[in-house]
């Protein structure tokens, strides 16, 4: 007797998939929630019911095929393509990334005061004084620090609402010579240290409590448990105004709109950190009158348009060109295919670092074998001349990319009826003219969209220009801020991620440029070409 | 069959029990307090070497460092990775200490991921002043220093049985040997790059990235005097029509093979890679800080720290003083410094734990001593902008109003292009390229209170 049929089976299966996916969906949504990333955490929340609710109704047939794919759309596509949209809008960048509660906590917490030089570090034992300690633990109370000036030999207990000198000969010692108890008499309250847990229980409560010190205006604070610092007021938060002011200058630190506190006499006196602050269409702005950003962005987009047209525009001919010949019967055809495909076999990386150091100046075996040639030592600087080094850029892409280009070409060849390039034979054109009048614009009809996607890819091709050029040559010393070879996106990225500092939303401005125009470039060729007919 | 009611049941169950496996029960909050973790972030070197000295979490005892503690060392595959870590980290998952680079400390403190943090007066007596201040900005201390990051010439002893007194007698045995020993060039950079290694070129040649007084970095006037860099450059690394006489070039490619080799006789080794030229037969002993142009001084090279540094999750978890104690008895000691670095084998900043050092170190320790400049991340990371387009062109030829400055990184290899590339395209006049540099430390230089 079959115990389960195919169906069931299938519903087993399907039961176990799905519940597998809510569940590793769950665990990610409760650590999100728990992180406090509401925003994925409902999301993924709302994945979990559509899973749900899709794959155990019948509400929607298709949405059953649809919806891993729509899922993770939304995921990879959709959303960094919204957050770099809003990043766009936002100061956002080295000192300003946390959120503004969380800065205006920060400068409470680690500018609201400062540590008085001129004060003594003391030594510091921290434990409980009247009694709230022994066997009978509190729950929670005031902390004793026992403070110890070994400079002057004195000891005191201070709590945040007292300070006690304390005469040494209540105070006890271990054998090591560390003070380890204080004796009650009297008004003199007792004090035992914290037992070892306890360290670890109030370390929250201790970062919290400021010790009363016996000068007017300072207070004493624990720097771990073993040493106490004297510190005073240096600011002070106005939160009506929200505003600071230094009590020792009375500079006035307000909110500058754009993510920081500033002085209000001298804008660029900021406190930091910072803060995301909106500041709308602020980047995009800079992006055309701060001269340190636009005058070479206006070089960097006419190099890259350049670099992915020739770029386009070489791998396609020669690609094609190969193709052509090799459609030919020769022999050992079979060997040259393999060969020519090698470059696109081997990982880019591999090739654009080898491509690197063959064309070292010293030692590269470009200029070995250029010498070879002439007779005598050659030094082309192929990576720190900005022309050769743009020349070198193009070349090491042909290499990389022809091989795309001829396989596609050869398919695209295969596909074009012989009959075709027969009848013109017959009516007498040429194999110029053939190839011009109608393999071409065949050609041309079905490689267009690669064409398209393929300048797309090269407007954007980081990886070539980061690993064989860095963006450079730069002139350095001149104030270059980008270099011959840089193109839009390693531009972006050294604005982004250059040494000590990183501007994410002006990065984010710059990605949107690059869309746009990569967009509109493929819209304007997608309509020229009227490839998008051909799909209707 | 089953119906779609009882499959979503029956999914719902599954899906809760599978959560509720992979989920960590809560704490029992009423458990008597149980041993918290501090919790440290190191890279792919320094996290087996901290653990190896202090033991892995399950060999540790609560209190053994920090009382009612343990300690949690946990290791990025690469110190990139650790950087793009701490960058991302945040409180509901950043460490309490992070063990890193001095020139991290402007960035990570304007973003609010360090803590500001106070040595023993005990534990401070085992720093000098320009340890403490790589690990400042702001006048706050950020961590405790580990080791020593810098370079030292070392002298090929293959070819040169003493280390040379001055500048020019390493050129002149570079001339007088060139053809004979098929020398490629006389001194390279073997370590730490042509900006951080070649720091010390740039000083022994007269030139400086910021004017030292009283040793703090000045933060107005010229770095150094054009003039006399641009003289000696032209003396000693330039032929008399003005070419490169190949002494020292532009690129640090091929050095260290060329040095072993025995084609080059002076090259900078940074203090991470000694034993690679120990393996080779070198004598550690003819190390020493490059030579400068008047025979006994020094060019100072840059004596930078790497640190424990407190971040500000330590707080935000209930762990601030357990992390500053840990720093403060541990690395901040002689004894936990030592049993650290006796894994890691770098020089220790920690004076105290300085006798640990072995011989190769020592050598890098007498060439710091000579002549040493700290490291500051605020001279040197750039942020200037070029208000009058004076930092960046002359009065006759004014350069873009509002660029950007490029900071010393990128500025110090550009200089040695300019003066000594082997394309004459790209060469400037020495005094012109001098001037410019020392244009953009002063920029940057007055930039710094920015910063």
């Amino acid at each position: 007797m079959r115990i389960l049929s195919g169906i069931k089976i299938a519903v087993i299966a399907k039961i176990i998939l799905v519940s597998l996916a809510l569940a590793i969906l769950g665990l990610l949504m409760q650590s999100a929630f728990m992180n406090g990333d509401v925003q994925i955490g409902s999301f993924l929340a709302v994945a979990m019911v559509l899973i749900a609710l899709i794959y155990f109704t019948k509400i929607s047939i298709p949405m059953k095929f649809f919806l891993p794919g729509l899922l993770l759309l939304i995921t990879f596509v959709v959303v960094p393509v919204v957050y770099t949209v809003s990043m766009a809008a936002y100061q956002y960048k080295t000192g300003n990334k946390l959120s503004k509660p969380e800065a205006l906590a920060m400068l409470q917490k680690s500018d609201a005061f400062a540590q008085v030089p001129t004060e003594p570090r003391y030594d510091l034992k921290l434990g409980w004084c009247d009694g709230k300690y022994g066997d009978a633990k509190p729950v929670a109370g005031p902390i004793c620090a026992l403070v110890t000036d070994y400079t002057t030999d004195k000891y005191f207990l201070a709590t945040a609402d007292k300070f006690t000198v304390v005469p040494k000969n209540l105070v006890t010692f271990s054998k090591l010579g560390l003070p380890n108890g204080v004796t009650q008499t009297g008004a003199q309250p007792a004090w035992e240290e914290f037992y070892p847990d306890e360290y670890a229980t109030y370390d929250k409560l201790l970062n919290a409590t400021r010790f009363k010190y016996d000068k007017p205006g300072m207070f004493m604070k624990a720097e771990g448990y073993s040493v106490m610092a004297v510190y005073a007021a240096r600011i002070t938060y106005d939160s009506k105004a929200d505003a600071f002011t230094d009590i020792k200058t009375g500079a006035i630190y307000k909110d500058n709109g754009k993510g920081n506190y500033a002085n209000t006499k001298n804008a660029k006196d900021v406190m930091t950190p910072g803060w995301r602050a909106v500041v709308w269409f602020d980047n995009f702005v800079a992006l055309f009158t701060d001269p340190s950003i636009s005058q070479p962005l206006i070089s960097v987009f006419i190099w890259t348009l350049v670099f992915a047209t020739t770029t386009v525009i070489t791998q396609f001919a020669l690609g094609l060109l190969i193709a052509i010949v090799l459609q030919k019967k020769i022999k050992a055809r079979w060997l040259y295919r393999s060969i020519i495909i090698l470059p696109y076999a081997m990982p880019s990386i591999m090739s654009i670092l080898i491509w690197g150091g063959m064309l070292n100046t010293d030692f590269g075996a470009v200029n070995n074998l250029i010498s070879l040639i002439a007779g005598h030592k050659i030094h082309l600087n192929w990576l720190t001349d900005p022309t050769l080094a743009r020349s070198a850029v193009l070349l090491v892409n042909l290499w990389l990319g022809f091989p795309y280009f001829y396989l596609i070409s050869s398919g695209a060849l295969q596909a074009i009826p012989a009959e075709l390039t027969e009848a013109a034979s017959i009516d007498g054109a040429s194999g110029g003219q053939t190839f011009r009048r109608i393999t071409l614009p065949l050609l041309m009809q079905m490689l267009t969209p690669l064409l398209i996607s393929s300048f797309a890819f090269n407007f954007n091709n980081f990886n070539l220009i980061f690993l064989l050029t860095g963006g450079g040559p730069r002139d350095v010393l001149g104030g270059a801020s980008a270099g011959a070879t840089d193109i839009l996106i390693s531009y972006t990225y050294n604005i982004a991620f250059s040494k000590g500092t990183e501007n994410f939303g002006l990065a984010s401005a710059i990605s949107i440029l690059i869309f746009v125009v990569v967009a509109a470039i493929s819209l304007y060729g997608i309509r020229r070409s009227k490839v998008l007919e051909t799909f209707a | 069959m089953f119906s779609m009611k009882k499959a979503a049941g029956v999914s719902a169950a599954v899906a809760l029990v599978l959560t509720g496996a992979f989920s960590v029960a809560p704490a029992d909050a009423r458990s008597k307090a149980p041993a918290k973790t501090l919790t440290i972030w190191a890279d792919g070197q320094r996290a087996p070497n901290l653990i190896k000295a202090i033991g892995t979490l399950s060999e540790q005892t609560a209190g053994d460092y920090v009382p009612g503690y343990k300690v949690d060392v946990k290791g990025y595959a690469s110190f990139d990775a650790l950087k793009t870590a701490i960058d991302a980290a945040t409180p509901a998952n950043g460490p309490d200490i992070v063990m890193g680079a001095n020139d991290w400390v402007p960035a990570l403190a304007k973003d609010g991921k360090l803590a500001q943090f106070t040595l023993s007066t005990s534990a401070a007596k085992n720093f000098t002043a320009n340890q403490l201040g790589d690990l400042s900005y702001g006048g706050k201390l950020y961590g405790v220093p580990l080791d020593i990051n810098n370079v030292a010439m070392l002298t090929n002893d293959d070819l040169v049985q003493t280390v040379p007194t001055s500048f020019g007698a390493m050129v002149d045995y570079y001339k007088a040997n060139k053809v004979s020993q098929g020398l490629t060039r006389g001194l390279c950079v073997a370590g730490g790059g042509m900006s951080w290694g070649a720091a010390g070129v740039l000083e022994a040649l007269g030139g400086a990235p910021y004017a030292m007084s009283g040793g703090k970095a000045k933060t107005t006037g010229a770095p150094f005097t054009v003039a006399t860099f641009a003289n000696n450059v032209k003396s000693l690394l330039l032929n008399s029509d003005g070419t490169p006489n190949g002494f020292f070039t532009d690129s640090d490619a091929s050095c260290k093979d060329d040095f072993i080799a025995g084609k080059v006789p002076f090259a900078i080794i940074g203090n991470w890679e000694w034993k690679d030229y120990v393996a080779e037969g070198f004598d550690m002993g003819m190390l020493s800080a490059v030579p400068g142009v008047k025979a006994g001084t020094f060019g100072a090279g840059f004596g930078s720290v790497s640190g424990a540094m407190l971040t500000s999750f330590a707080a935000q978890a209930g762990d601030d003083n357990a992390a500053k104690s840990f720093l403060n008895d541990f690395f901040g000691s002689a004894a936990g410094a030592a049993s650290y670095e006796k894994y890691e084998g770098r020089p220790p900043a920690n004076k105290g734990a300085a006798g640990i050092a072995s011989p190769g170190l020592k050598g890098f320790g007498i060439a710091a001593s000579k002549a040493s400049i700290p490291q500051l991340g605020t001279f040197l990371n750039g942020g200037a902008k070029d208000t009058t387009g004076l930092v960046l062109g002359t009065k006759a030829k004014p350069g873009t109003k509002g660029a950007n400055v490029p900071a010393y990184w990128d500025a110090l290899p550009a200089l040695w292009t300019a003066l000594v590339s082997s394309d004459s395209t790209l060469r400037k006049d020495p005094t012109v390229a001098s001037q410019l540099f020392a244009n953009i430390m002063a920029a940057n230089a007055a930039n710094s209170v920015n910063n």
